[in-house]
């Protein structure tokens, strides 16, 4: 049988507010064939929490995630985040690039963490800024760049280990509608292959680039719906 | 090498802050440096002063301190006695003195004091090192050869007069270099001048010189057995003795130090832990993107450790000059280097340095790495 490279079986979040407990996922199951899978809902709905458990950010409090093969749900905090360097890239709506580093740096940074020597991590890095046409901003700090282009500078850091998964939450939420098509076209190209694009969004017209949209509310997974 | 990349940027991200941490402990560093450099120094001296001084046993009356100024108590009989069992007690030669203090004892400007030697016995028979400045070498048979040191610090010079009672003056006829901090602070003058001016024919010191192939603390030993009421202290005795002393001195320093480094630490500790505080978010992103928590640990704990060493080096490096600025006034003032740093003090300090770090960094590292990544993202 195949190792599932991103796959939730009836994963389920309670938190406890006060003396109620609330529960943010009820019951999620779906196994995410490859391509661009949008997740869509009103806020409060469960995306993040959903999110938070398929990257294994957060443990779920019933239910399995596989990510890559690895059961999340049964791994200690630093072997997910091991899971993660290897098989996952992250793209935030904002706060995504560490400040002190330039955009070469940063795009850098995962292969160091994953202890990729440092001509080859420069030349790789190199060639992922190239890619998202950023090659001019290579020595550009975070803070030296426009929104779009630090989304541009996350998309490539978040390829530099070639991963299998793909997690954008809300990319182009900070973005002009310029900036943030460019953004959003640039992630819509990554779904090659075997590699799934996870697209948290609220916004319709963001979800119209995905394969295939997933309905969030209050928590439960309502409607999934393939598109042409 | 890479986290310490990672750990040089974030410093540089903060210069005005990291160089103020520098400094806290540059001046913890060096003030503990420095404090402790007098113990060193007063080790280094007192060794270079011994081997200096020809004799190796001063015999005085029991209960003259080590370094204490002998009273004139000592009667004719101990000397003969003395010189009656010079063979087997293993003494090679031997000579009484007579010393007399004039002024104050504390300001070693107005303190003098008048060592009186025997006739046929010089300056040199004291300190072998020693050599004619000005004038002349032996205070016999009615004048003063004043130490080098004591010459500058009084202003005295050859023809000069002084007096050491209402009717007893003598001139100046020599300076001299004794070639060591102790005896260029004496005056040396006749015995019986100084036996005269206190009115006594007592001696208040002998001095004798071991034969070769006997220990002077056996001798010593053996000088106190056979002459009740003397002290018989033999050089190394009392090197042993300053040595107890300086070390006591040197942890009453080390405490005084120890608060400087305790407030250094504590800089260390609030710098990395208000970048901890600020940092959270990127931190976030580092365990989203997939470090591990060693590597945050590492990260933060190098912050600190950084900060420590380079300040502990610059602080060192500060210690070493204020430590020769200190020896410059201690020279002019007594004629010794009070103040040494040793290679081994430097490395006790490098070592307080690095552990202030660690301790400092334990903390905030330890927060930092335990950072929950939903909460640091805000995804709550």
């Amino acid at each position: 049988m195949k190792k599932p490279i991103l796959q939730a079986k009836n994963l389920t979040k309670r938190y406890r507010q006060g003396e109620a407990w609330i529960e943010a996922l009820k019951g999620f199951s779906y196994d995410f064939p490859p391509g661009v899978t949008a997740v869509v809902g009103p806020s409060g709905s469960g995306k993040t929490t959903l999110l938070n458990l398929l990257a294994g950010f957060d443990t779920p409090t019933e239910g399995e995630v596989y990510l890559a093969g690895n059961p999340l749900h049964a791994l200690g905090e630093d072997d997910r985040a091991g899971v993660r360097l290897l098989h996952a890239g992250f793209v935030f709506q904002s706060w995504n690039l560490l400040p002190t580093l330039t955009a070469l740096e940063n795009v850098a940074f995962p292969m160091l963490l994953k202890g990729v020597p440092a001509k080859e991590r420069t030349e790789r890095a190199r060639a992922l800024l190239a890619e998202v046409g950023l090659s001019h901003r290579e020595d550009h700090f975070p803070r030296q760049l426009s929104g779009g282009e630090q989304q541009r500078v996350a998309i490539a850091r978040a390829l530099a280990l070639d991963p299998l998964v793909l997690f954008a939450d809300e990319p182009t939420g900070n973005l002009d509608s310029a900036a943030g098509s460019r953004v959003l076209e640039l992630l819509v190209r990554q779904a090659q292959g075997e590699r799934r694009v996870v697209l948290v969004t609220h916004d319709p017209e963001v979800a119209a680039r995905a394969e295939r949209i997933l309905r969030l509310k209050d928590g439960a997974l309502i409607e999934i719906q393939e598109r042409p | 090498m890479e986290t310490l990349f990672l750990v040089v940027r974030n410093l540089k991200a903060r210069p005005v802050r990291s160089l103020l941490t520098l400094l806290g402990i540059l001046v913890a560093t060096a003030s503990m440096v420095l404090f402790l450099s007098f113990g060193e120094g007063l080790r280094k001296a007192l060794s270079a002063e011994m081997t200096k001084f020809g004799p190796q046993i001063r015999v005085v009356a029991e209960g003259t301190g080590t370094f204490g100024v002998p009273n004139p108590e000592l009667g004719p009989e101990v000397l003969s006695t003395l010189k009656a069992h010079a063979d087997e007690l293993g003494i090679a030669r031997l000579f009484p003195a007579a010393v007399m203090m004039k002024g104050s004892g504390f300001d070693p400007a107005t303190t003098f004091l008048f060592y009186g030697l025997p006739e046929g016995i010089t300056p040199k028979d004291l300190a072998p090192a020693a050599k004619v400045v000005a004038g002349r070498l032996d205070p016999h048979p009615d004048g003063a050869v004043v130490g080098k040191q004591k010459a500058e610090q009084s202003r005295l010079t050859l023809g000069k007069t002084l007096r050491l009672s209402r009717k007893i003056a003598l001139p100046i006829v020599g300076i001299v270099d004794a070639g060591s901090g102790f005896a260029n602070s004496f005056i040396f003058v006749p015995m019986k001048t100084v036996q005269e001016a206190l009115n006594t024919t007592n001696y208040s010191v002998i001095l004798v010189y071991v034969k070769e192939g006997y220990a002077a603390d056996e001798v010593a030993e053996k000088i106190e057995a056979l002459i009740p009421g003397v002290d018989a202290q033999s050089t190394t005795e009392a090197v042993k003795y300053a040595e107890r002393a300086i070390r006591i001195g040197d942890v009453i320093r080390f405490g005084i130090s120890l608060i400087a480094l305790i407030v250094g630490g504590l800089l260390v500790a609030n710098t990395v832990m208000m970048s901890v505080y600020e940092r959270i978010r990127e931190f976030g992103v580092m365990r989203a993107i997939g470090a591990r928590r060693g590597f945050i640990f590492r990260l933060v704990l190098f912050e600190a450790l950084l900060l420590a060493l380079s300040g502990g080096a610059l602080g060192v490096a500060a210690g070493i000059a204020g430590s020769q600025v200190v020896n410059v006034y201690t020279t002019h003032a007594v004629g010794l280097a009070l103040s040494a740093v040793t290679p081994r003090l430097v490395l006790f300090s490098m070592l307080v340095a690095v552990t202030l770090g660690m301790v400092a960094g334990v903390i905030p590292a330890r927060v930092a790495s335990r950072i929950s990544v939903i909460e640091a993202l805000g995804r709550v």
